[in-house]
């Protein structure tokens, strides 16, 4: 060890090992091929720059912009060997539309089910008790009843009119346009645009 | 939390017919299928895991082929996956606040299961997160749930709060009903001065000047005495109600105070402010000042009523004959008026929000040249929230004079009809100034009594939001008889598991064993768990699994203040609380000499930059106090230990914002500080950590090597390719260097 020359070889040995992080490339439909995976998810066969392959049995697909532009950069990830942490990633989907139809679909069911935001159809009623907000809606998924902690951080307005409400259980929901919801749902959510 | 759920008929001969004699172990629900809620069940034999959906089986999967459970938690829901065969698959989705935590025990649950056959269910002491009566979340992590709270309760506990002041508070009450005695006695006596002195002058017969006198007399001295108690009154209030919301802040502080970093973190300093003093504000408004009003003008309404419905029955009708439509009138104002009030306010927010944000980046701000698109920010969202103010101001001034008349309606029919009497003979003109008198008792209170409503709600959700801190338990707490120890330094920490969210671990059975005296170095990567371990040492979390024993006695056996007393930590963010640098550097040992500072700030290498302030030690730091810069703080933050003279030293980065010449010399002087005492020290540049005797790596939460310096480096772990990384990057120069500590570490463990 105390021989330099003997570290330094050491030492270019060592230092890619250390950082063992893969490197993100662009997936096109060159290549990358995903396909419906046995259990229903998405897998991926990936071909190196130099021809080998690489094939994932199941990846997970994070939106870069989930809000601003939900079907361009799109981040395909391992599934990491950690619990409750993200994998690395593998690439980035600049632009879903690159892909053919069939995995279009597959990508948008994987995403549907990771970024579920059920569409307000109808408020029923909102009900304030000791400062907590309750609320009764209609959404395209079914009839919820749920709990603002406090509404006017809860709900949160896009440039573009789009509303975001986050509750207490952690569920998602979205109003694309409040003005088309009935006359006397827009009024119980005006006061918090 | 509950692990068996009941399964309905369908759903259980569904479940049966597929299982067969397999022994049912746990059910649990999931909330989500394709795009729609759903009621759905996942069952898990000793076998298989079941899932099913309206009396369906949709999924069943071997537990003994599958080996990789795990809960994603996405946006929205959390995704329960199984990989079964080497195929995975996404099993369930659900809701996370409510069944976050019941999977991640099904998780293990289900881990054990695939490991062997048979075992009995587990079970857990998780508590649920929603109310069993109504279904709805709990809120903020206590098992409060609003829906179902009853108004009595606060009103109950409130009236608990008021011991010691309750005499006191009594007062305003009994003035209250002088109050509407005379109320009602002066018109009645103006009336009778009207009837029998000021009507006869236009006729014949006068009445006697001094009976007229001894009226006017009565007036003035029931004035009088009406203005005293007053003063009386406002005197009693201002004390009880300075009192009461001193109390409750006091009691709300230390309530705060006692409980666990966790409980505090989960909510933001803004709602903690809003809690200690808007809540503890509107609280004492209501007990001192509305809740008299309530009652005087209750009571006055009352009172007014029955008394005209003596004197004149038919005119009491013509009182009556508007109030409904007036009450309905006003209700709807308010009602109208409330909504857009708040919607206001809110905008007004979002207007300070943004003020405090630009103001707390004006560095980025400015240094980006963004000040103009901020102005037009700012610009946009005053104009909105001007906008509405505006809308809402000219609303107001429309409607409110438009109700005032329609509630008045009824005293302008009381009028006419009082006046036919009177051209009548039927009536005195003194009956009828009475009567108007009264008649305005009535409406005055209308107004306001319709706003009632809106002031006891707003008690009542204050009131609530103070009890529910005072009543949360504090998560880390004394035991009820805890030891008080003299801390020797040794820690023993055993399999200790801990997340800050339980389904979430941050470390998995980490078991390190210290030495006392050791000086122990912790590395690992960036979120590696360096900080939470000190955390729980410190106690400031309690762990889930496992334990952690000082000197052989559990920590949470051991008194909180005696356990920190005798802990010295210096942090990676350093803070400095308001005040002079001397304060700061005593804060943990206020009784400390002028000398012992000036020693520990020498020692901490603070002392020469100190003296080129303008004031020296009494400059004052802090957020309005004098900026210093990131070493300068962290040196005052090591001063601050090394007074402190704990048995355990933890130094989390200590000296990260520190140049490699002042570190070098800090380095020397807490050489001479760590002797004789338990040392953590994390530190991501390795050569702060050349002192130490036996060095912990952390990875990914969990001990991936432990052990000196040469021992580590001959195992060529992660420790070994740090240590070369930073040699090759030239953070530790000199080729020799690792051998040095190496022979420094080895000669301090012999
Ligand atoms: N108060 C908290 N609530 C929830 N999660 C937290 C909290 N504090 C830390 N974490 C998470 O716990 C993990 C470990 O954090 P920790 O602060 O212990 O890391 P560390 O090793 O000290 O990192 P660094 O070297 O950057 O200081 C991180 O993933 C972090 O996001
Ligand atoms: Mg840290």
């Amino acid at each position: 060890m105390n021989d330099t020359k003997k570290k330094d070889e050491l030492l270019d040995d060592d230092i890619p090992a250390l950082d063992d992080r893969r490197v993100s490339v662009p997936l096109t439909p060159e290549n990358a091929r995903f396909y419906r995976s046995e259990g229903g998810l998405i897998s991926l066969e990936l071909t190196a720059e130099d021809g080998e392959r690489e094939i994932f049995e199941r990846v997970a697909v994070y939106r870069a912009f989930p809000v601003t532009s939900p079907d361009e950069f799109l981040s395909v990830r391992e599934v990491s060997i950690i619990k409750n942490e993200h994998g690395q990633e593998i690439g980035m989907v600049r632009r879903l539309s690159d892909f053919d139809e069939p995995t279009q679909r597959l990508f948008l069911e994987e995403l549907d089910r990771r970024y579920f935001t059920p569409e307000i159809t109808k408020i029923n009623s909102v009900k304030e008790k000791f400062g907590y907000s309750y609320w009764d809606c209609e959404t395209t998924a079914g009839h919820i009843v749920f709990v603002l902690n406090n509404p006017f951080s809860n709900i949160r307005t896009l440039i573009d009119g789009k509303v975001f409400i986050n509750d207490i259980d952690g569920n998602c929901f979205t109003v694309p346009d409040p003005s088309k919801l009935d006359a006397s749902g827009y009024k119980k959510i005006e006061i918090y645009l | 939390m509950k692990l068996m759920y009941e399964l309905s008929d369908a759903d259980r001969t569904a479940l049966e017919s597929a299982s067969g004699g397999e022994k049912l172990m746990y059910c649990v629900p999931y909330n989500i299928e394709g795009d729609r809620f759903v009621k759905g069940f996942l069952a898990i034999t000793d076998r298989k895991l079941y899932k099913l959906l309206n009396g369906e089986l949709l999924l069943s999967l071997p537990i003994a082929e599958s080996d990789d459970f795990r809960v994603e938690v996405m946006y929205g829901s959390c995704g329960f996956y199984v990989r079964t065969g080497g195929v995975s698959r996404l099993v369930c989705r659900f809701i996370s606040g409510r069944n976050l935590a019941r999977y991640s025990v099904i998780i293990r649950a289900c881990e054990i299961l695939a490991e062997q056959h048979g075992t009995d269910p587990i079970t857990n002491d998780l508590p649920e997160r929603f109310c069993p009566k109504c279904g709805r979340p709990y809120v903020n992590n206590t098992t409060i749930c609003p829906y179902c709270m009853d108004r009595m309760e606060v009103y109950r506990k409130m009236f608990a709060m008021t011991k010691g002041l309750r005499l006191m508070m009594c007062f305003p009450f009994i003035v209250a009903i002088f109050s509407v005695v005379f109320s009602f006695l002066v018109p009645w006596i103006e009336g009778q001065a009207v009837n029998e002195y000021l009507e006869p002058l236009s006729g014949t017969e006068r009445g006697s000047m001094a009976g007229f006198i001894l009226i006017v007399c009565a007036i003035v001295s029931i004035d009088l005495f009406q203005r005293a108690l007053g003063v009386i009154q406002s005197r009693c209030s201002a004390v009880s109600g300075n009192r009461f919301i001193m109390m409750m802040k006091n009691i709300l502080y230390e309530k705060l105070e006692s409980l666990s970093l966790s409980s505090l973190q989960r909510r933001s300093t803004g709602d903690l402010m809003g809690r200690v003093n808007n809540d503890t504000a509107v609280m004492q408004d209501f007990v001192t000042n509305q809740l008299p009003n309530i009652f005087v003008q209750s009571v006055s309404f009352l009172v007014a009523m029955v008394v005209m419905l003596v004197i004149n029955p038919v005119m009491c009708l013509f009182i009556f004959v508007p109030i409904p439509f007036s009450i309905f009138l006003i209700k709807k104002f308010w009602s109208t008026m409330d909504l857009k009030n708040r919607r206001g306010w809110n905008l007004e927010n979002k207007v300070n929000r943004q003020l405090q944000d630009i103001f707390s980046g004006i560095r980025v701000v400015k240094s980006f040249g963004q000040e103009k698109r901020e102005i037009e920010r700012f610009r946009q969202s005053s104009l909105r929230s001007a906008r509405q103010t505006e809308k809402n101001e000219m609303l107001f001034d429309t409607f409110f004079p438009i109700v005032t008349f329609a509630i008045r309606l009824g005293s302008y029919l009381i009028l006419l009809y009082g006046n036919i009497l009177l051209f009548d003979g039927e009536m005195q003109l003194g009956t009828l100034h009475q009567i108007n008198a009264y008649a305005n008792i009535v409406y005055s209170p209308l107004i306001w009594m319709t706003s009632v409503p809106r002031h006891i709600s707003r008690f009542l959700t204050s009131a609530s939001k103070v009890f529910e801190i005072l009543e949360e338990t504090p998560e880390v707490g004394d035991i009820s008889l805890p030891i008080d120890i003299r801390i020797h330094g040794e820690i023993n920490i055993k399999n200790v598991t801990f997340g800050y969210e339980s389904y979430n671990p941050v470390l998995t059975n980490v078991s390190v064993r210290i030495h006392p005296g050791e000086m122990i170095g912790i590395v690992g990567h960036s979120g590696s768990g360096k900080t939470t371990l000190i955390n729980l040492i410190m106690r400031l979390y309690d762990v889930n699994t496992g334990s952690i024993e000082i000197d052989g006695v559990n920590i949470k056996d051991i008194s909180q203040e005696a356990l920190r007393s005798q802990m010295g930590v210096v942090l990676q963010e350093t803070f400095l609380f308001a005040g002079s640098i001397r304060d700061n550097i005593a804060y943990a040992c206020p009784s400390a000499t002028d000398e012992m500072i000036i020693e520990a700030a020498k020692t901490a290498n603070a002392h020469d930059f100190i003296m080129d302030l303008p004031q020296g030690y009494d400059t004052v730091v802090g957020v309005s106090g004098y900026s210093l810069s990131g070493g300068e703080r962290q040196r005052i933050a090591i001063a601050r230990a090394i007074i402190h003279n704990p048995r355990i030293l933890i130094l989390d980065e200590a000296t990260a914002a520190l140049d490699t010449e002042t570190e070098k010399l800090i380095q020397d002087a807490l050489k001479k500080l760590i002797r004789n005492r338990t040392t953590l020290a994390i530190a991501h540049r390795l050569s702060t950590l050349r002192n130490a005797d036996r060095l912990l790596v952390l990875d990914h939460g969990k001990v991936a090597e432990f052990g000196t310096h040469t021992e580590l480096l001959e195992r060529k772990g992660i420790y070994y390719k740090l240590v070369m990384a930073q040699q090759k990057m030239g953070a530790i120069p000199g080729g020799g260097e690792p051998e040095k500590a190496a022979a420094k570490t080895s000669s301090a463990t012999a």
